[in-house]
């Protein structure tokens, strides 16, 4: 008897986006919605979170569920998804502003706790919704509305956070190029732990520096002689653009490593997601009640 | 009546914690109340710290205002201790390491006892000077020296035979000591109690009640809270400590949004950084609980004394307009019940229910008379919905009559949803940016808002529980209280009925929504003293934001330090003098 097919999944929503044409969210929106069909995921299992940006109109492309967050706190409102239930498969998408700026503090915290789950950074070097201020990645001497004399501060290195940071799957891609940007977030909603993809996505109304043509003179894959395994090695290809000043950029899996996932270490889940627990007996308050005698 | 005051004071790292700790365990076992408060200060080591513990033979309502035995560990207890004590005060000292020339002249009575010398001659251990103590306060009060051998047992025999022998026999010689007679013979009934704080019963009743997740960041005094979660993690309720009190209430909102009962506490300092979540629950629909516990302010403040001034903060907190409930527990017990009873209106309403402990309520120790009532712990899950009847795309925002919409949880199919920060009409999607101001956006807007705000009418409408609680109603005069100062009101009506002044109690717990015309009818016609811990007197804003009715005589304390029914007694006979 050949299997029934199972019903085709629509993951998508009819709610169009408010990108304006030729955002490179529009890219990373192709990218989630092929790596999800790829992995055939109940959508019902499926939940994408934003922050607030361009990038908050991610979530309410798709017909799955989610949850569109405050500025800067799209990685709590995901953690806190995941640990009330680990059968989500949780994708978190965002931008620089709301991520690197507003929310880097999350960053550090929830790579370190390795929270299984996947967050794609929509970096555009920019401030796009509020109309083009610098944000946390621009570039040293930029002109933007809120530094019309040239940008004088360090561009941040997401990357490196992250690997500094303890994140268990560190990539990089292109929004140009949507078949390898499918693969890096297929292979990161795969990785159990917490998976970054940092995704160049021009801006296309309020950067007129990193521009699509801009990247693709720059940016290059990495290949065999890359080893994913080595730390060190993550670095030195987390550093390369600005050590190359910006003239190579590599993208693709810089980091990957093996590691218990906070789910996998927490005492509460040994006993299955916490949405499926029963609420306590009242055997068990008063059980809890004999320790103040 | 008859109630004793100890005091055991010292410095950090002396052991006083500990010490009054294991005083309340073997009063509240043998038959006795027991209400017992610390103060101490923001250092680890030294400075000047106390355990004040009343001992009576009927329920308490407040630690108690004057020193009936002191026992001073150290010179400077002796010095920042003198002016508490009670006349003919017992001050159990070693004069080894303390003198008591500052207090001649005074009625009391010093007992040099050498617990340094008892202490280590038996164990060794120069800090089991304080067993000593212990043992001859024991004497003082009049509490068997047989139950403080039973609760050593009980405590320490898992550290050894050895251990627990040594207590017993410091403890004894000390209660044998020569002067160590009982002065306050007080009769236990026999019956075992627990004490527990305020932050401990309050986090039992959110277990009893169901909660799965709590989220924190360390800020005294809602540590406790902490404390407790944290250990009882094996127990099936999840504790995250955060990176700040943003990303507590950011992941217990995204938990709450997974459909498990989640909670979140802070002091007032942090739950500024909460402030724009509230808003955000209150948008998402998201039911959350949150435990704000007052500490003196403003900023930081002083972190390790009490104030009840965040009431307007929390009852006004976040931008925008959304529908909240504000609830203060009044005493350990309703520490409990608020515990449990806060998730099933936050699921029922599905908003954010702001519970408002302080560090007089959430940190001193009282025994529980009666226990906790179990049978009372009910699960109301409101408008939670696992399948989507209907078929067609989920309107997790529905209009309805009630403005209560059913609520999906992720993981179910045909309950799809975004939940949003934005304005979005019945489906989640938005109308804040391509649609906003187009006239479909407009009504849905004013249509969506609406059905949000209504639910405070149907909340008015379902629960009796939006107005405050009179006792005594035949009164001439009433404190008007909420939250911690209810209790030692209660203690103050009864030292004023020994005066001929006949004082009666209009408490609050719940204070948002407030049921108007019930609350007015309740106060109206009364001559009214709100006891509050401010300056300002904001239980009295409130009163007359709701109601109209201006409260013109206050108590109001600010220094830091928990009201007394003495303090309150004493201050109400003045002001009911010149009563305006």
């Amino acid at each position: 008897m050949p299997e029934q097919a199972k019903p085709k999944q629509v993951y998508t929503s009819a709610n169009k986006p408010i990108w304006c044409p030729g955002c490179g969210d529009f890219g990373v929106f192709a990218g989630i919605t092929k790596a999800v069909t790829d992995l055939g995921l109940d959508k019902s299992k499926v939940a994408v979170v934003s922050g607030i940006g361009c990038s908050s109109a991610m979530p309410h492309s798709f017909s799955t569920y989610g949850i569109h967050s405050l500025h800067g706190r799209l990685l709590p409102n995901a953690s806190g998804m995941k640990l009330a239930n680990d059968e989500l498969t949780v994708i978190g998408s965002g931008g620089d502003g709301d991520g690197y700026g507003i929310g880097v503090g999350h960053l550090v915290h929830t790579a370190r706790r390795n929270i299984d789950m996947t967050y794609i950074i929509m970096n555009n070097e920019i401030y796009g919704l509020t109309t083009g201020q610098a944000s946390p990645t621009t570039f040293v001497g930029q002109k933007t509305k809120s530094t019309p004399f040239g940008s004088i501060e360090t561009p941040e290195n997401p990357l490196a956070v992250a690997l500094a940071s303890g994140a268990t799957y560190v990539a990089r891609s292109f929004s140009g190029d949507p078949v390898h940007m499918a693969e890096m977030i297929k292979n990161g909603i795969q990785h159990r732990g917490f998976s970054i993809i940092d995704v160049f996505s021009p801006c296309v109304t309020f950067n007129d520096y990193n521009t699509y043509d801009w990247y693709r003179k720059r940016v290059y894959k990495l290949d065999q002689s890359h080893d994913p395994s080595n730390r060190l090695m993550a670095y030195e290809k987390a550093i390369e653009a600005e050590s190359t000043n910006w003239e190579k950029i590599p993208i693709g899996l810089l980091y990957k490593t093996e590691k218990p996932t906070y789910s996998d270490l927490d005492i509460t889940l040994k006993e299955g997601p916490l949405v499926k627990q029963p609420f306590p007996t009242k055997e068990k308050v008063q059980e809890i009640l004999k320790e103040y005698y | 009546m008859s109630s004793v005051c100890i005091r055991i004071a010292g410095a950090n790292g002396d052991g006083v914690e500990s010490s009054g700790a294991l005083l309340i365990k073997v009063a509240s076992r043998n038959g006795f109340h027991v209400f017992g408060y610390r103060g101490y200060q923001s250092i680890i080591r030294g400075g000047h710290v106390w355990y004040q513990i009343r001992v009576s033979d009927r329920e308490l309502h407040s630690h108690g205002e004057r020193v009936d035995v002191l026992i001073a560990l150290n010179q400077d207890s002796i010095k920042n201790q003198k002016s508490h004590l009670n006349d003919g005060a017992v001050v159990i000292y070693d004069p080894s390491n303390v003198n008591v020339k500052d207090l001649e002249g005074m009625n009391v009575r010093p007992v040099p006892i050498p617990i340094l010398d008892i202490a280590v001659r038996i164990s060794g251990d120069p800090i089991m000077r304080n067993v000593a103590a212990i043992g001859a306060t024991l004497k003082f009060v009049g509490i068997d020296i047989n139950a403080f051998r039973d609760v050593v047992t009980s405590m320490f025999l898992r550290k050894g035979q050895k251990v627990v022998d040594n207590n017993v026999a410091i403890a004894t010689e000390a209660y044998n000591y020569q002067g160590v007679s009982t002065l306050f013979n007080m009769k236990g009934d026999g019956k075992q109690r627990f004490a527990v704080d305020g932050n401990t019963a309050l986090s039992i009743g959110a277990f009893a009640g169901g909660c799965k997740f709590y989220a924190a960041y360390p800020m005294t005094p809602a540590s406790g809270l902490l404390h407790w979660f944290a250990a009882h993690e094996n127990k099936g309720v999840m504790f995250k400590q955060t990176e700040d009190e943003i990303a507590a209430i950011n992941m217990a909102i995204g938990a709450a949004n997974a459909g498990v009962r989640s909670m979140c506490g802070t002091s007032g300092g942090g739950f500024s950084l909460m402030v724009e979540a509230v808003g955000y629950a209150g948008m998402l629909e998201v039911p959350l609980v949150v435990v704000e516990s007052q500490r003196t302010g403003p900023s930081t403040g002083l972190p390790t004394k009490t104030e009840q001034a965040d009431l307007l903060f929390v009852m006004h907190a976040s931008a925008g307009e959304f529908p909240r409930i504000v609830v203060a527990p009044r005493n350990i017990k309703e520490c409990f019940t608020v515990g449990h009873e806060a998730f099933n209106l936050a699921e029922k309403y599905q908003c954010p229910v702001l519970v408002m402990l302080d560090l007089y309520l959430s940190e001193h120790m009282e025994t529980v008379e009666g226990g906790f009532d179990l049978d009372s712990v009910k699960v109301d899950r409101g408008k939670l919905v696992l399948s989507n009847a209907t078929g067609g795309r989920f309107k997790r925002y529905e209009i309805t009559e009630d403005g209560i919409s059913p609520r999906g949880v992720p993981g179910n199919p045909g309950t799809e949803f975004i939940a949003p920060s934005d304005e979005h009409n019945e489906y989640g999607d938005l109308i804040s940016d391509a649609f906003s101001g187009l006239d479909d956006s407009v009504e849905m807007r004013k249509q969506m808002h609406s059905k949000r705000m209504r639910k405070i009418d149907t909340m008015l409408k379902n629960e009796s529980k939006f107005y405050p609680d009179i006792e005594n109603e035949g009164a001439d005069y009433f404190f008007v209280t909420f939250g911690s100062t209810t209790e030692p009101a209660i203690d103050a009506i009864e030292l004023l009925k020994a005066k001929g002044i006949n004082v009666g109690l209009i408490s609050f717990s719940y204070l948002m929504p407030l049921a108007k015309e019930k609350t007015a009818a309740i106060l109206g016609g009364k001559k009214l003293i709100n006891v509050e811990c401010n300056y300002t007197g904001q239980l009295a804003q409130v009163i007359r934001l709701n109601t109209g009715i201006e409260i013109k005589n206050s108590i109001l304390k600010y220094d830091g330090e928990a009201i007394t029914g003495e303090e309150i007694a004493a201050r109400a006979a003045e002001l009911i003098k010149n009563f305006k």
